[in-house]
């Protein structure tokens, strides 16, 4: 067979599905520094080693490697998820700088989707090289000099017990916490956007910002300004002021 | 009898190491965690990944959302495992899947940062072992060597760190051989 058509066919195709579970605890096993296991013997007359070392294979230098950015930096976060378009532009402004706008802050969103799920994390598992939606609704871009970000999304689901709601987290450059927090949705737009579409099997939202236990000591700070209509799409906007 | 198997390198990556791509690896892996750990480490009371695990349930998923940051490197390498070489020197190891594993960490202090990488190898069949080498076949060729075929193989150096992590031994049904009794008076005793 040939390598190529080897390498396209994959490995679950090859093997099936029962050989992967055991091999996943296989290669599972807890730490071994490598100062413990390898052997190297030296001071031999003739130079030769034993034990389990192996002399350095020669290869070229390339592929070269480039500087690249986390697979979370992304402006459309939407991935596979569906739902009414919603654009977020969420602008930084610095207390600690008169409220002037802070420009390259890390701000990282993510949100549930139309069914109120957030994206379901690989945590210890394998991964797969060619695998591109793992981390739907949730990403990262670094402010403008105008302290703006501005991602593509949809407008959030919702789950019980909590109101509709984006989490925030902004780092300074060079990647310290200024400030974890969320953001609020408007209620009325809430009603429209959840009575059509992927969203209308779910229903309405059964916690208002007033009676939710994060926004229920009031959303001032909190709360989006929203326009659009559910054909076109809605754009939020939000400030929020960090102690950069 | 050809066995099919999946060999799993354990590259590691620690302050110590120096090749472009580890040290970027390195850099971008300590930043993610760092970023990440803030999260649960506001109040000053937990500082290392060991901490942050066994105390925050809620922390679960801290693993994942630090290979965020080398998921890229990773697809850099166009599905060739790192580091191991065949007899040539050359690269030769095909994987697509790999898992991420934070050794240690510690917000604290960068030098003490330390990852590893398994990458898993596309299925091989294994035909023999020569001088602490193994001589392989890419894919599974058992067929091919049922029916005499000349089958393209490669010799790989066995090394720390590399492992056979799985083994199909058996032969499906259809391929195995059969045990014919040769045509002579030996086997026909009358």
């Amino acid at each position: 067979m040939e390598r190529k058509e080897f390498l396209k066919r994959g490995f679950l195709s090859a093997l099936g599905t029962s050989f992967i579970l055991p091999m996943v605890s296989a290669c599972s096993s807890d730490t071994v520094d490598p100062e413990s296991t390898t052997e190297t013997t030296t001071g031999t007359t003739t130079g030769t080693t034993t034990g389990s070392c192996t002399t350095t294979a020669s290869e070229t230098a390339g592929p070269f490697p480039t500087k690249t950015p986390s697979s979370l930096v992304m402006t459309d976060i939407t991935s596979d998820r569906s739902g009414t378009k919603l654009t977020v532009k969420i602008t930084i402004q610095n207390k600690n700088n008169s409220c002037a706008a802070l420009a390259n802050a890390i701000v990282d969103i993510w949100h549930c989707d139309a069914g109120g799920n957030y994206s379901e994390y690989g945590g210890t598992g394998m991964q797969s090289t060619d695998f591109t939606s793992v981390h739907f609704l949730r990403g990262r871009q670094t402010t403008d000099a105008n302290g703006l970000v501005t991602f593509t999304s949809i407008y959030p689901g919702w789950y019980s017990g909590r109101a509709p709601h984006i989490h925030v987290h902004i780092y300074n450059i060079s990647g310290t916490s200024l400030l974890v927090t969320q953001i609020a949705f408007d209620q009325t737009i809430n009603n429209t956007v959840y009575a059509q579409g992927v969203y209308k099997s779910h229903g309405l939202q059964d916690t208002t910002n007033s009676s939710d236990n994060v926004f229920g000591d009031g959303v001032g700070t909190e709360l989006a300004s929203f326009t659009g209509s559910v054909a076109d799409g809605y754009n939020l906007a939000h400030t929020i002021v960090v102690n950069g | 009898m050809k066995r099919l198997i999946q060999l799993c390198y354990r590259k590691i990556i620690d302050a110590s190491s120096e090749k472009a791509w580890d040290k970027y690896v390195f850099d971008d892996t300590w930043m993610e965690f760092f970023m990440q750990a803030q999260t649960y480490t506001q109040d000053g009371k937990y500082h290392t990944f060991q901490e942050i695990s066994d105390k925050i349930p809620a922390a679960g998923n801290m693993t994942y959302m630090v290979s965020t940051a080398a998921i890229n490197y990773i697809r850099q390498l166009n599905d060739i495992v790192p580091d191991i070489a065949n007899v040539y020197g050359k690269l030769c190891l095909p994987f697509k899947r790999f898992k991420f594993e934070i050794i240690h960490s510690d917000i604290r202090d960068k030098s003490a940062h330390k990852v590893a990488i398994y990458f898993y190898s596309e299925p091989i069949t294994w035909i023999d072992k020569l001088d602490g080498k193994l001589l392989v076949a890419y894919g599974d060729q058992r067929e091919a060597f049922k029916s005499g075929q000349e089958v393209e193989t490669e010799l790989i150096p066995l090394q720390p760190y590399l492992n056979i992590s799985s083994v199909i031994s058996g032969i499906p049904a259809e391929f195995r051989e059969i045990d014919y009794p040769l045509p002579t008076s030996e086997n026909n005793p009358s």
